[in-house]
């Protein structure tokens, strides 16, 4: 790529490959769910109305929050704060362990109530995207992880980081995506 | 490329989302199983229609026919075949029976088995079978397959 | 040649390109008995030769595999081969299994081979693409330890580079998802469930991976540009390849009696699958324009390219034109599925196998690459073989449109053989094309014994 940028893709590029893949898939699956719903107006309204929106906001809450931490870690690290950035990790794994527990309690009671992804097309969608974007939260919190030990062991300073940046940019792309989950799913009518 | 395109990064994303995906995939097949049970038909499966499935197998059919749309395209979609032959096995049973063993001259035509009475009975309880599974908006589209 | 032992893949190769002109021959008979339906009725009725066209084709590609990874994985680990007279003792062992077991489809009537071989015991036959007797599959896995014992031990032995470790990976995919083959449960449902855990993570995933890391060890040869770029590229294409390909599996359940969703998650993730294709195409021909050196084997250069274009096209366009659930509704199981198999097989892993004997085999037999004469005929053969395929598949597609209009869109459907004989016209040109497709083949094979002097040692 010979055009001059003038500020380059944070971290690794090949996680942007990857991150537009996924926000590719995230995306036609957002298109479809889009189209569907329209077609099925009354059956997405119906049963949308059984969602847990007060569980969906605590999620997107800790979610951004995580963000916020994760903004911080990177941050910290360039200025060679170490243990600053160690911390801002530590918190944003924490966010993610509540948005994880909050979700469990979700999936759990939605299926204790026997809802399955046949039970019909609305909870196919929501069961789908939900727990796909569910495994998001699980391998970021994984690469967050493995970035923090790294960054405890030493591995990263104010001129070497771009392994944070890296993780940063995929777990800002599992928050991005529920930002846009939520509205979608579980309020817009 | 830009210089911070490393190698150990496009393997761990080989290597994660290899496993992510088959785990994904993993999951899926789990719920396929817990679903499968109230459409695949399974409580038609009996001793004949085993039998059925093994006459079906060793005399290769799925090399001319498709079966739910599986298969090879030289022969007619046998998915359905059990209603297009007006719900009879006793009509499934004669065709079989009665194909020219030296073929019809210019055209295709099914080879002759010979299989046995036993064999006959199976293989059309076989296909009856298959006909009660639930596929997803009935498929084949239509009467022909 | 670096490593005296790369030498076991040569007959390898050889085998590899006497079973494709089997397959060939096949493939002429079943097209001729699409039109003349008692063509060599009942000697060899269109089951049989089908059985024998498609298993033809796995056993010979198998056979271009292993020769390549024999090939090389002894020059990436930098050391001779770990045992080469395994490799060649398998060689044998898997040339007369696979030979008596096409005898024996062409000498008994199916049913009794079924019998002969006590496929009572472990029922495994008769299932499209596994038609091999349980024993012949037993065979198979064992041959296929063998190899991955040999090539395992070469590689972590050895100097360890990206390219022998995906190939690596791919072969112990393939090895184990082909176990799957040995389930075959009384639940029709099942049966194929699980049947496409052979079949689709066979040809949309592991073999894929196969096909990467042969692609990628050309390219660096041919073209001279850094290994750590086209190890790069490499990662990120069998990377997309899994992640789109794996649930891409749902393309497959859509009407076998699995659950609704299969029709979104196929749909979604399929639709992607052209993805690492493309990214492939624009690898071969970027790292061709980078390259650093001209070397003296332009039709592997040729070959190297065709596999990306034709590979995108067949397996990535035409897999996409039928791969979202309602358009495969009226498509499945018809003249569509054909068309696509044909040019996916061909463009992705024909012309890989093609593309690394073409490399090898000069080298093999002591020089760089073959004089211009030679060359010349291949790359002949090359665009014959290649522009027959195209048209095969632009006739088995337009007959596949007629069929579904026919036989399934239009308000009063007709019956199947009435669809069949509406659309022979574009089976008589699919068989005429197929004619120009055995020239090719023909003249690929003399390219390898044209007489030439001064050629470049």
């Amino acid at each position: 790529m010979d055009t001059e940028r003038t500020k380059p893709l944070p971290g690794d590029f090949a996680i942007w490959i990857f991150i537009f893949a996924e926000l590719m898939v995230f995306g036609v699956l957002f298109i479809a769910y889009a189209v569907t719903r329209s077609l099925h107006r009354e059956e997405f309204a119906y049963y949308q109305q059984f969602l847990d929106r007060e569980t969906g906001a605590l999620n997107t809450l800790l979610l951004i929050t995580s963000s916020y931490f994760v903004v911080k870690a990177v941050l910290a690290i360039k200025q060679d704060k170490v243990q600053q950035c160690v911390n801002g990790l530590g918190l944003a794994l924490l966010c993610g362990c509540g948005f994880l527990v909050a979700k469990t309690l979700e999936f759990s009671d939605k299926f204790s109530a026997g809802i399955r992804l046949s039970t019909n097309t609305f909870y196919m969608f929501y069961l789908s995207l939900t727990f796909f974007h569910f495994m998001h939260v699980i391998l970021g919190m994984v690469i967050l992880a493995a970035i923090l030990f790294k960054a405890r062991a030493g591995a990263y300073n104010h001129r070497e980081h771009t392994g944070v940046e890296t993780g940063a940019s995929y777990w800002h792309m599992v928050d991005l995506v529920w930002i846009i989950l939520f509205p979608l799913v579980y309020i817009i009518r | 490329m830009r210089e911070t395109f490393t190698k150990s990064m496009a393997r761990n994303i080989y290597y994660g989302g290899a496993v992510f995906f088959f785990l994904l995939f993993l999951a899926l097949t789990y719920d396929t199983h817990q679903v499968l049970p109230s459409g695949d038909n399974h409580e038609a499966i009996n001793e004949v229609v085993a039998l059925g499935k093994k006459v079906w197998e060793e005399n290769d059919c799925i090399g001319c026919h498709t079966l739910l749309g599986e298969g090879a395209y030289f022969a007619p979609e046998l998915g359905n075949v059990y209603t297009r032959f007006g719900e009879s096995t006793d009509a499934i049973k004669l065709f079989i029976k009665s194909r020219p063993a030296k073929g019809v001259p210019g055209r295709r035509s099914m080879p002759q088995f010979n299989l046995t009475d036993e064999e006959l009975e199976a293989i059309a309880q076989f296909l009856k079978y298959v006909d009660g599974i639930k596929t997803a908006r009935d498929w084949p589209p239509n009467i022909q397959g | 040649m670096k490593y005296q032992s790369q030498l076991v893949a040569k007959n390898y190769f050889i085998a590899a390109i006497l079973l494709f002109t089997g397959q060939i021959l096949f493939g002429l008979i079943m097209g001729l008995q699409y039109v003349v339906g008692d063509f060599l009725f009942p000697e060899i009725p269109f089951n049989v030769a089908r059985m024998v066209h498609t298993n033809l084709l796995i056993v010979w590609l198998l056979f271009a595999f292993m020769g390549a990874a024999y090939f090389l994985v002894p020059e990436e680990s930098e050391r001779e081969l770990y045992a080469p007279w395994l490799a060649t003792l398998m060689f044998w062992i898997f040339l007369i299994a696979g030979a008596l077991t096409v005898i024996g489809y062409l000498l008994f009537t199916y049913s009794d081979l079924a019998a002969l071989t006590r496929n009572e015991l472990f029922p495994t036959m008769g299932r499209e693409f596994l038609e091999q007797p349980t024993i012949t599959k037993i065979g198979i896995v064992i041959v296929a330890l063998a190899f991955i014992f040999n090539i395992g031990m070469t590689v972590l032995t050895g100097r360890k580079t990206v390219i022998s470790l995906v190939l690596l990976t791919g072969l112990v995919g393939l090895a184990v998802f082909f176990l799957f083959s040995f389930y075959n449960p009384d639940n029709l449902v099942l049966d194929k469930y699980y049947w496409w855990w052979v079949v689709h993570l066979w040809v949309e995933g592991v073999w894929e991976l196969i096909l990467g890391s042969i692609l990628a060890f050309v390219l660096i040869k041919v073209t001279g540009v850094d290994r750590e770029v086209i190890e790069k590229w490499l990662y990120i294409i069998i990377a997309m390849t899994l992640i789109t390909g794996i649930i891409g599996t749902g393309h497959h359940y859509f009407w076998i009696g699995t659950p609704d969703y299969w029709q979104w998650l196929g749909s979604v993730f399929s639709a992607m699958e052209p993805i690492p294709f493309f990214m492939m195409t624009l690898f071969a021909f970027n790292m061709v324009n980078k390259r650093r050196r001209e070397h003296p084997n332009k039709a592997a250069v040729l070959w190297a390219l065709g596999t990306a274009v034709m590979a995108f096209l067949g397996a990535g366009v035409w897999g996409f034109l039928h791969t979202l659930a309602p358009v495969n509704f009226y498509t499945h199981g018809t003249q569509i599925t054909a068309a696509h198999g044909h040019m996916a097989f061909y463009g992705a892993y024909v012309m890989i196998s093609l593309t690394i004997i073409s490399y090898a085999m000069p080298i093999m037999r002591g020089r760089t690459a073959n004089g211009e004469k030679a060359q010349v005929l291949e790359m002949w053969s090359f665009w014959l073989m290649t522009i027959a395929m195209v048209f095969i598949t632009l006739f088995l597609t337009a007959a596949g449109i007629l069929q579904v209009y026919l036989q399934r869109f239009t308000e009063d459907p007709v019956p199947f053989m009435v669809a069949q004989q509406k659309i022979e016209i574009f089976y008589w040109l699919r068989e005429f094309t197929g004619l120009v497709f055995l020239i090719g083949l023909v003249l690929y094979i003399y390219s390898f014994f044209v007489k030439e002097e001064n050629v470049a040692a």
